[in-house]
This record gives C-alpha cells, structure tokens and sequence, in this order.
C-alpha cells in the first residue's frame, strides 16, 4: 500500500525543485517566472506542508517509518571492538517529534515566502531568483535535517542551513554591513560546527554506526554499554560515561553555534542585516532551532549523562538571562526581537538539560510559531515605516496598523509570557521542570538546576519588560516622526500569515496545559501523550525516541539520575506569571505615555555596556587578533621553518649530490663501455671474494 | 680429446681481445667486430660445455646467439648510418651531444 511514508522523501525534494528552478532562472538571466520565483518556492512549501500534515496524521495513528534510503559509503569490515563495519547512509526517520518539527518548519516556510510577496516583491527589490533560491534551498535543507536519521546526515544539512544562512543574510551583498554580518554568521556557528564534525566522527568511532532511533542506534549502544550489555570503543582511556559525556559534549559545540549560545551568540543580531523575512525562517523559527532540535533528537544520549545535562542546563539558563539583559536596551525593534531569540533557545536548552524534554519541545514548538509572527510583524513595521528600524522613531502605530497591531500584540504576550498565550504554557513548563528536579535531584546536578532555575526567572522579569518596551514604543503613545504619522498597512500577502501566525501563538499552548491538568485532572497535556506514546509498545516500544524512554534514562542509577521533587505545577507557575506581569507593567507605566522617556538611558555605564552587548564582539575580536593571530603567526614560522626545513633539506641533498654524480654521463660511448666493464669486474671479483675462490 | 680448459682459455682470450677492441678502437664500425668477437667467445663456450656433457643444448643455444648477432647488426649498422649522415664521420668520440 502506498501511504504517506512513500512520499516523504518529496517533503525535502519539492523546496529543492522550486531551488533549482529559481537558480536556473537566475542563470539564463531573463525574467522569465512571474513574481521572481516566488511562486514555484510558495507551490513548493505549500505542497511540503501538505505532505507534512500527511505524514503527521499517519504517524499519529501510531504508525512510524525508520528506514535507510541510500548507502553512499559502506565500510568492508568491523574496526576495534565493533560487531558491524561503518555504513554511511541516507535515511528517513519519521516518529512524532520529526512529524511535529516537519509541520512547523513546512508551515512557516509557506507563510514566509507568502510575506516575501509583500517584503521584497511589493518593495521592488532586484535579485529575487537568488533569493527565493536561497529560501527554497534552506527549506530543503531544514526539512532534510529534521527528517534525517543519522547523525551524518543530519550534520551535512545542518551545514547546508548555515551556508543557506549566509547566502541570505548578505541578500543586499552592495551595502557593508550584510556581507559582514553573513561571514560574521557563517564563521561563527562554522567553529561551533568544527567541534560537532569531530562528535560525529567520535559517534563513528565509537559505535559504529550514527543512527538515532532503534536497537542498532547509537543511543540504545551507548545505554546498553554503560549497563555491560555491549562493547563499544572508548578512547582517551575513559570509562563509557565519561566518554559518552565528551561526545555528547562536542556535539555540543554545534549546537551551541547554531542556536546561538552563549558563547557563540554573537552572530545572530548581527545576521538581522538580512532580509526580515529571513531573519523570521532562518534566525527565528527554524535555523536557530535546528541546534535545540538536535539536542532532542539524540535526548537518549545525552540523558546518559549528568555532567552533559548540567552544561545544556546551565548554557542555556545562562544565555537566556545573558540575551534578555542585553535587549532591555536596544533602540532597534529587530535588535530586541534578536536578543529574544537568544534567550528563547536558552530557555528551550534549559528545559532540555533539566529533563524537561517534552517542555523543551514545547516551547520549540509555541516559538516558532510566535517568533516568526513577531519578526513579521517587526517587517510589516518596517515596510510601513520606510525600513526605518529605531524604535524611537516609531510611536502610535497602534491605530495606523490595526491588523499588525494585534498580531503582534498577540507575539508579545506570548513571548512574555502572559496566560493563555503560547509563551505563557511552555516556558512555565521548562522553569517548572528545573524547579522540580533541581529541588528532587541531590546530585551536583540538582544544584546546576536549582541555579540554572535561578536565572531562568529573573530572566522572565527581562523579558516581560522588553517585549512590553517594545510594544509601547513602536505602537502606542504619539508617533515622533513624519514616516510615523503617515505609516500605512501593507497588503494581504503581509497581513494573512501575521492573522495565521497570531491565532496560532494565542492557541498552540493549549496542546499541553499541564497546570490546568493539574489543577482539575482533566487529560489536557496532548503533546505529553504525543511525544510519550505508550510505554513498552509500538513505536516507542522500536524506535526508543519515545519520552518513556528518555524519562527512564533521566531517573536511572546509570542515567542522569535525576529525582522531581513534588510541587503542584500551577503555584510554580503562579511565580513566573507575576514576574512576567510585573515586568511587562513596569514597561507599561514606564512607556506607556504618550511621549516616553528613553528611561534605560539613565542606566548610565550599566546601560553602555548592555547596549554594547558586554563587549562581547570586541573580546572576541580580541580573541582572534590578540591570541589566535600570533599563535598561526608562531605555527606559520615554525612550519616554515622546521617541517619545511627538514623537506627542503632532504631534496637539497638530493639535488646537490645529482648535480655533481650526473657528470659522469659525459656522452662518449667509450666511456660507458669502460664502466660497464668495470662493474662487470668489480661483480666478478665481488662474487668470487665472497664465493671463497681465492 | 682435447680437454674443455682449452676451449675456455681460447674463449676468454678471444672475449679479451674483443673487449680490448670495444675499449679502445674509435671506429664505430671496429665496435661491431669487437662485439661480434666476445659474442663468438661466448659460442665457444656453449659447444665446449656441449661436447664436455654430451648433449646439444648448448650447440642450439649457439645457433641462437648466431642469430643474435646478426639482428644486432643490422641494429648497429643503422645506427653507424644515422651517424655518419649527421656527423660525417664514424668516429664514436665526435658525437658527446647526449651527456647532462
């Protein structure tokens, strides 16, 4: 029979067509697709997210798919202690949590090339090919990472979204900053990326094989190693799970780049040099999460290991509060969407690492959906506003910009977190699920929680303040310039995915109202059950991605070994909500009137340097030109000088000792005669001395 | 009968002789002689082993070399021809061209 399954591969290959077909329009070099291309990219993701929806009610029927598609490479025979040679391999892997990514990522794609129309076609930009290329290829990319099942796979797209990143971050290549900022992008999530490359092959090494879900999997080896039931190589002469915490950890580094994590947050406000709407698909709602995706997707592996929990907790609750400090000081509406996204993905770290994987997930998923309809939103301000980006220069657009307006109403209550919005269900989750095992867990990693909570919430109060300092600065109040007062809502192809992405970031949260279903016992937490399965049959029972599994490695002796406390979910979330309100009151009183202040000025040096993203970007220049330079200057000489030396020094004497030894072929047959005759008499004598003849 | 260390004393005189020749004659055409010398040195060595163990391999093999000798010089009569139309001389030490 032919289902869903069978057409999944086309999820990936449609975006990559309308790629293609946008490339070869750009090549002939004639205007020869309407629209610039957007229309094959707008069919393509269309049928993408059809498909997608597909496979999602196939695999909600409790059916999964985990199939190798194409071998490229195949090894001859099994290395070091490893039962079966290396295979790398092209597969799909279709379980809920790639279902659900399929469809966000599919679904956002679609309205962003749909809000393209208004940003860059109804703008009048040249070059659209190139850049509805550039869509179309990152979606095929995104998708083909989210859909991948193995650990190699996923890394060779999670480099194609980078370079996909960088081709449209410097869209507008004539100006300086956006090429900069692209290079600036793609070097920096390239070094998070360099560590991942050696995890993947550390993956091989170890195991044998990259595969995420079943019994041949790397995370089902790596449990059944630390437990004696199978051999696996280890190196560095460390135990299983000190190993397993190493490769877990230099996986890491990839998805620290890109979800930018501290340290390597650096790229993302600068990639807002790019076009909005890119800076919704990639830097938003998919790109930035294909770092936090990855963590989920190997959640069975990393759950192994406490110290690697502990370190996503921590970088994440880090970041979050690191990201949200320095928004409460930028004057750029997208600079403070940026900072939000950091923050954002160190929230979903943190309730990964403190093994709130269902938590983590859900607010992946009520994210995407409310950030790209803030980032919308933030290009629909734009259009209106002549790409004009300071906030100051904005004010009362509230009555201009109805539809806009709420919209994005809608992103910041969200984003704050206000109940009932998306925001509100999922980042209570994530703060309740670090509370109770930070209070639960008597280990270090207890207190990593407890800490990693800590900051959690201040940074709710952060970021109730700056999204409601953004709300009231951009739409309320008396607009301060000329392009203010004349402001004017763009057309449908902005206004129709804002309205879709507004109703979906009010109500996305109610899939899994756990403080409701604590509070009444009614079976509201529909994505617990989705991502959960039933235990001990099925596809959890197959697969081993279920959150059965992974919640009985968090709590095993040999797994991260963590312990919930008790805590009723709604008082945990009573805390976070008076936060958020506190905060976002505080903007409100602060800016709500008609002329505001630029109160965050009066900081003084407090607000230079969070405004100057704690001289982040100049430490790191330091670092590269103060630290690395010299010591590739010192390398460079030492090879120059050493290793080359050695080389030259070898072929030096070769060539002098040629030059004198050739003199001997002078050209007179004779001469050659007499050698000839000598050696024969040199042999001769040489054979009967050592025959014993004389 | 005469006894095999005769027929091998006249055969390394005559190689002596014909290798005498190679290493010290200017002629190109004295070089064919020459080697024509040791190559038959060597054929008195095939019939002398031949008679001394009573069988005729050697006697073939002789035959062979014969053969050799004529294809080698055909060879070197070539050669001594494309010599003499670029040096107009048969004389080996003229041509040093071919050296480092």
């Amino acid at each position: 029979m032919v289902g869903a399954f069978d057409y999944a591969p086309a999820i990936v290959l449609l975006p990559f067509l309308s790629f293609c077909l946008a490339v070869g329009v750009a090549l002939s070099g004639r205007d020869l697709l309407p629209k610039g291309g957007a229309l094959p990219g707008i069919a393509a993701t269309a049928g993408s997210l059809l498909l997608s929806a597909w496979v999602f009610l196939t695999v909600s029927g409790g059916e999964t798919y985990n199939e190798t598609i194409y071998t490229w490479a195949a090894g001859a025979e099994a290395t070091g202690s490893l039962s079966q040679p290396l295979e790398l391999t092209f597969g799909l892997l279709l379980d809920p949590l790639s279902a659900m990514m399929l469809l966000i990522v599919s679904l956002v794609a679609l309205l962003v090339h749909v809000f393209s129309l208004g940003y860059m076609n109804d703008e009048g930009e040249t070059g659209l090919p190139r850049y509805y290329a550039g869509l179309g290829l990152f979606t095929a990319s995104m998708l083909g990472f989210v859909v991948a099942d193995n650990l190699l796979m996923a890394f060779m797209f999670f480099e194609l979204v980078g370079l996909c990143s960088y081709l449209l971050i410097g869209f507008w290549f004539r100006q300086s900053g956006p090429p900069s900022a692209a290079k600036k992008a793609f070097l920096v999530t390239r070094f998070g990326d360099y560590f991942f490359l050696i995890g993947v092959v550390a993956v091989f090494a170890t195991f044998g094989t990259a595969a995420f879900a079943g019994e041949e999997s790397f995370p089902h080896l790596a449990e059944q190693a630390i437990q004696g039931e199978a051999t696996v190589n280890t190196f560095l002469g460390l135990e299983p799970t000190a190993w397993f915490t190493v490769v877990g950890l230099l996986v890491l580094g990839g998805v620290i780049g890109k979800s930018a994590q501290f340290p390597l947050h650096t790229w993302l406000p600068d990639a807002m040099e790019g076009p909005t709407p890119v800076s919704a698909l990639i830097h938003a709602a998919t790109m930035v999460a294909a770092g936090v995706y990855l963590v989920a997707r190997m959640y069975g592996f990393y759950a192994l290991s406490p110290t690697a929990m502990a370190v996503i907790a921590l970088v994440g609750a880090f970041t979050a509060l690191f990201a949200a400090s320095m928004g409460l000081v930028k004057r750029e509406i997208k600079q403070v969407l940026a900072y939000s996204t950091i923050s954002q993905y160190g929230y979903i770290m943190l309730g990964l690492g403190a093994g709130g994987y269902v938590a983590g997930t859900f607010h992946l998923l009520t994210h995407a959906f409310f950030k790209a309809l803030l980032f919308l939103g933030a290009g629909s301000v734009i259009i209106a506003m002549h790409h004009n980006e300071d906030m100051w220069d904005m004010g009362g657009l509230k009555d201009r910009m109805p539809v806009t307006y709420y919209t994005f109403l809608a992103g910041s209550l969200a984003l704050a977190g206000i109940v009932p919005f998306a925001g509100f269900w999922s980042k209570d989750e994530v703060l309740y699920e670090a509370l109770v095992h930070g209070l639960g867990t008597t280990s270090g990693l207890g207190t990593a929680l407890l800490v990693a909570y800590g900051m959690g919430l201040i940074a709710v109060l952060f970021t109730g303040f700056y999204t409601f300092r953004m709300v009231m600065l951009t739409f309320h109040g008396e607009p301060r310039t000329e392009t203010a007062r004349e402001a004017t809502e763009p057309g449908w192809n902005v206004k129709l995915p804002l309205v879709v992405l507004g109703i979906l970031a009010t109500t996305v949260g109610f899939v899994n109202m756990v403080p409701v279903k604590d509070l009444t016992g009614a079976e509201i937490d529909f994505l617990h059950k989705w991502l959960y399965g039933t235990e001990g049959a099925g596809w959890a029972e197959a697969l081993g991605t279920s959150g059965y599994n992974y919640h009985h490695l968090l709590v095993a002796d040999y797994g991260a070994g963590m312990t919930a406390a008790a805590l009723p979910s709604y008082l945990v979330g009573l805390l976070s909500l008076a936060l958020a309100l506190f905060g976002a009151g505080a903007a409100y009183v602060l800016y709500g009137g008609t002329d505001p202040d630029p109160y965050t000025d009066k900081l003084g040096v407090l607000k230079d340097v969070l405004y100057n993203n704690y001289y982040q970007d100049e430490y790191q220049v330091w670092l590269a030109e103060g630290v690395v330079l010299p010591l590739s200057k010192a390398a460079d000489v030492f090879d120059q000088a050493v290793v080359d030396g050695v080389v030259n020094g070898v072929s030096s004497v070769s060539l002098f000792g040629g030059s004198r030894i050739k003199r001997i072929q002078d050209g007179l047959v004779t001469h050659y005669a007499a050698m000839l005759t000598l050696g024969l008499t040199v042999l001769l004598v040489g054979f009967a001395i050592y025959g014993g003849w004389f | 009968m005469v006894p095999v260390e005769y027929y091998l004393v006249l055969s390394a005189a005559v190689f002596s002789i014909g290798l005498f020749g190679l290493l010290t004659r200017e002629n190109a055409l004295l070089f064919l002689m020459s080697v024509e010398l040791m190559l038959n040195a060597a054929n008195i060595n095939f019939i002398a082993f031949s008679l001394q163990w009573g069988n005729l391999t050697g006697q073939v093999m002789s035959l062979f070399v014969m053969g050799l000798a004529a294809a080698e010089v055909a060879v070197g009569i070539g050669i001594i021809l494309v010599l003499y139309r670029n040096f107009k001389d048969v004389d080996v030490t003229v041509p040093q061209s071919m050296r480092w």
